[in-house]
C-alpha cells in the first residue's frame, strides 16, 4: 500500500478539479435536478395530509437528505475507469509503485470536496425556504453515519465492478447507464421505497440499490428503525462485501487480460 | 564476472486478434460467433544489455519494437521465454521493480493537464517515495539541463508539444531510475527540439549511468544517441551490433563524390557505378573492397576538385533492410 502517494495523488487532483470548478457546479446541479423534481411533486401531493404516513414537511426533509446522500454517494469517477482501460491509459497507472485504485479514489474525493462546496449551502438555502420537518434522536445520527460510509463503499465498488468489464467488453460503461435507471428506480428517488407498489418494493429491499442511496436517508428520518433498521445493515454489509469480492477477482483477471492482450 | 544488467533469453509474445471479412453479412455473423487469428509479434528474441548502455530498438512499424519494450517494462505477459531486469521479473510488476524503471510513451502523456507540472512532479516524489531534498537536488539539475525554467510553473496544456515533451522526461526522471525505456521520444518534435532532447538524454546517460533503451522512427535518434542497435522485424531479431557494422554488414559499397572542373568523358573505372551526374558534380558507387584502388585512380585520370568517400546514407541502408526483411 502506498497511502503518501495516494494522499498526494488526492491533493493534486483536487487542485487540478478546482481549475473547472464551475463545471463541476453545473454537473452537481444536474444531478440535484431529480430529486427536486420529486420533492415538489410529493411534497405538493402531501400538501394538507398525508401519503403512507408521510407529511409534507416530512418528504421536503426526505429528499433534502437525500440530495446530501446522493452528491455523496455518486461514484461519477466509475464512468472513467472504462475510459482508462480502452484508450491505454492504464498503462501509465500501471507503472507507479502504487495501486491504480488510488487514482480513481483520488478523483472520487477531490470530487466529493468540489460537490460539497456547490451541494451544501444550497441545500442549506432550500431547507430555510421549504420547512423540512426533522425529529432527530441521537441514534439516528449515530446510525446514520455508518449506513452512509457503506452506501459510499456500496456504490463505488458495485459501478467499479462494471466498469472494469471493460476489460473484456468494449462500452461497458453501458451497464453503468443501466445501474443508474436501477438506483432512479428502486434506490428511493421517484418515491421513498416504503411508498413503493408490492414488487417493486420487495426488489428494492432485496437488491442492492436502495443501500446505496434511500437506506441512509431512512435511517436518518427514522423512517428505518428496529428490526428494519438491523435487516438494512445486514443487506447492506452482504452487498458490500460481494461487490468488493467482485471488485477484487475482476481487476486481477482483468489485469492479466490486460498485460496478454496489451493496452 | 557481474550479470547483466537486462537478460532477454527466447522471449516471445503472440496476441489473439480478432478478425472478420468486410461487409454487413460478415459483420452480423460476428455478432455471434468470432474469429480469431494468431500474430506472432515478437518471435524468441535473445539479448544481454550492461548498466549504463544505450542501445536502439530499430525497425519498421510492427515489428515488435514496442512490444519488446512493453514486456521490459511490465506492461505485457510474454507468451514465453524469460527476462530479468535488474533481478526483477519485469511483468511481476513488484513496487521495487517499478521504482527502478521509467517509460516514456511518446504518443502519451503522464502529466496533469490543467496544473502547472511542477505539481504533478511533486505527486510523483511522493509516489516513489524521493525524500524532499533529493527531490529539489533532481528538480534543480533537469531544470538546468532541459532549461525547464518557467515552464514548470505554467498548466502543462499551454505548453507547446516540445516543452511539453521535455517536462514528460523531467517527469519519468524525478525518481531517478537505474533503466530508461523511451518509446518514440521525438515523436512530432521539430528538428532544433528533437537535437536538444537527444544533447540531454546522452547527458543524463553520462552523469547518472542510467541505461537507455530507445525506440524512434528518427535514424539521427540512434545514430546520435545510440552506440548499440538492436534490429527487430518481423518480430525476430536480425542484428545486435554497433550501427556503422549494421552498414557495413548490409551495404558492401561506399559513394564517392567528386567535384570536376571538367566533364569525365569515358575515363570512369568499369566498377564504379554513376549514382548522379550534374554540373561537374558525380557521384559513383562503387564495392567497399575496392574504393581504396578506385579512388587512387579517379585522382590520377580525373581533373578532381574535390573528393569525398562516404558510407551510404543509414536511411538507405535502413529502408533495404525493412523492405527485403533481410540483413
Amino acid at each position: 500500500m502506498n497511502h503518501r502517494g495516494g494522499w498526494a495523488l488526492i491533493q493534486q487532483t483536487w487542485l487540478s478539479w478546482m481549475q473547472h470548478r464551475s463545471f463541476f457546479f453545473l454537473l452537481a446541479f444536474g444531478w440535484m435536478v431529480p430529486p427536486l423534481i420529486y420533492l415538489f411533486v410529493w411534497s405538493t401531493a402531501a400538501r394538507g395530509g398525508t401519503i403512507g404516513g408521510m407529511t409534507r414537511g416530512a418528504f421536503v426533509t426526505y429528499y433534502l437528505v437525500l440530495i446530501v446522500v446522493n452528491q455523496l454517494t455518486y461514484a461519477q469517477t466509475n464512468w472513467t475507469v472504462g475510459d482508462l482501460i480502452r484508450d491505454g491509459r492504464l498503462n501509465q497507472l500501471l507503472l507507479y509503485p502504487m495501486s491504480p485504485l488510488y487514482n480513481t479514489l483520488a478523483t472520487e474525493i477531490a470530487g466529493k470536496v468540489v460537490y460539497m462546496i456547490f451541494v451544501i449551502p444550497i441545500t442549506a438555502v432550500l431547507a430555510l425556504g421549504l420547512r423540512p420537518e426533522l425529529h432527530l434522536s441521537v441514534t439516528q445520527v449515530i446510525a446514520f453515519i455508518p449506513a452512509l460510509g457503506l452506501a459510499w463503499l456500496l456504490r463505488f465498488f458495485w459501478g467499479y465492478w462494471l466498469a472494469l468489464l471493460a476489460f473484456w467488453i468494449t462500452r461497458a460503461d453501458s451497464l453503468l447507464s443501466l445501474q443508474d435507471a436501477l438506483i432512479f428506480l428502486l434506490a428511493g428517488q421517484v418515491a421513498p421505497v416504503a411508498l413503493l407498489p408490492g414488487v417493486l418494493k420487495t426488489a428494492a429491499i432485496a437488491l442492492p440499490f436502495r443501500y446505496m442511496i434511500g437506506f441512509p436517508v431512512e435511517v436518518l428520518t427514522g423512517q428505518a428503525a428496529g428490526i428494519d433498521l438491523a435487516a438494512g445493515f445486514a443487506f447492506q454489509i452482504g452487498w458490500t462485501a460481494a461487490a468488493i469480492i467482485l471488485y477484487l477477482a475482476l481487476w486481477r483477471r482483468g489485469v492479466r487480460h490486460f498485460t496478454a492482450i496489451g493496452g | 564476472m557481474p550479470q547483466s544488467q537486462i537478460i532477454v533469453q527466447d522471449l516471445s509474445k503472440t496476441y489473439r486478434v480478432p478478425e472478420r471479412e468486410p461487409g454487413l453479412r460478415a459483420s452480423l455473423k460476428s455478432l455471434y460467433r468470432k474469429t480469431y487469428r494468431e500474430v506472432l509479434a515478437v518471435k524468441a528474441i535473445s539479448f544481454r544489455i550492461e548498466a549504463g548502455e544505450r542501445v536502439g530498438f530499430i525497425g519498421p512499424n510492427g515489428a515488435g519494437k514496442t512490444t519488446t519494450l512493453k514486456m521490459l517494462a511490465g506492461l505485457l505477459h510474454p507468451s514465453g521465454g524469460e527476462a530479468r531486469v535488474d533481478g526483477f521479473t519485469p511483468w511481476q510488476r513488484k513496487p521495487d521493480y517499478l521504482r527502478q524503471i521509467a517509460m516514456v510513451l511518446g504518443n502519451k502523456s503522464q502529466l496533469m493537464w490543467d496544473i502547472p507540472a511542477h505539481d504533478t512532479f511533486r505527486v510523483l516524489a511522493e509516489i516513489y517515495h524521493v525524500p524532499a531534498s533529493q527531490f529539489d537536488a533532481t528538480l534543480g539539475e533537469l531544470v538546468d539541463l532541459l532549461d525547464l525554467g518557467d515552464l514548470l510553473s505554467r498548466p502543462v496544456r499551454n505548453l507547446s508539444l516540445g516543452e511539453r515533451m521535455k517536462c514528460e522526461l523531467a517527469a519519468s526522471l524525478i525518481h531517478h531510475p537505474a533503466v530508461l525505456f523511451l518509446d518514440e521520444p521525438t515523436l512530432g518534435l521539430d528538428v532544433s527540439m528533437q537535437r536538444r532532447l537527444r544533447q540531454f538524454i546522452a547527458e543524463y546517460n553520462h552523469r547518472h549511468n542510467a541505461t537507455v533503451i530507445l525506440t524512434s522512427h528518427y535514424m539521427a535518434d540512434v545514430v546520435e544517441l545510440c552506440p548499440r542497435v538492436i534490429l527487430i522485424h518481423h518480430g525476430e531479431l536480425l542484428y545486435d551490433g554497433p550501427l556503422a557494422g549494421l552498414s557495413e554488414k548490409l551495404a558492401p559499397f561506399k559513394l564517392i563524390r567528386l567535384a570536376l572542373s571538367e566533364p569525365a568523358g569515358d575515363n570512369l573505372p568499369e566498377e564504379a557505378h554513376v549514382v548522379s551526374q550534374e554540373n561537374g558534380s558525380l557521384t559513383l558507387r562503387v564495392n567497399r573492397r575496392e574504393t581504396a584502388a578506385i579512388t587512387a585512380q579517379l585522382l590520377r585520370t580525373l581533373p578532381v576538385v574535390d573528393l569525398s568517400v562516404e558510407d551510404p546514407p543509414i536511411e538507405t541502408v535502413i529502408d533495404q533492410i525493412y523492405q527485403e526483411g533481410t540483413v
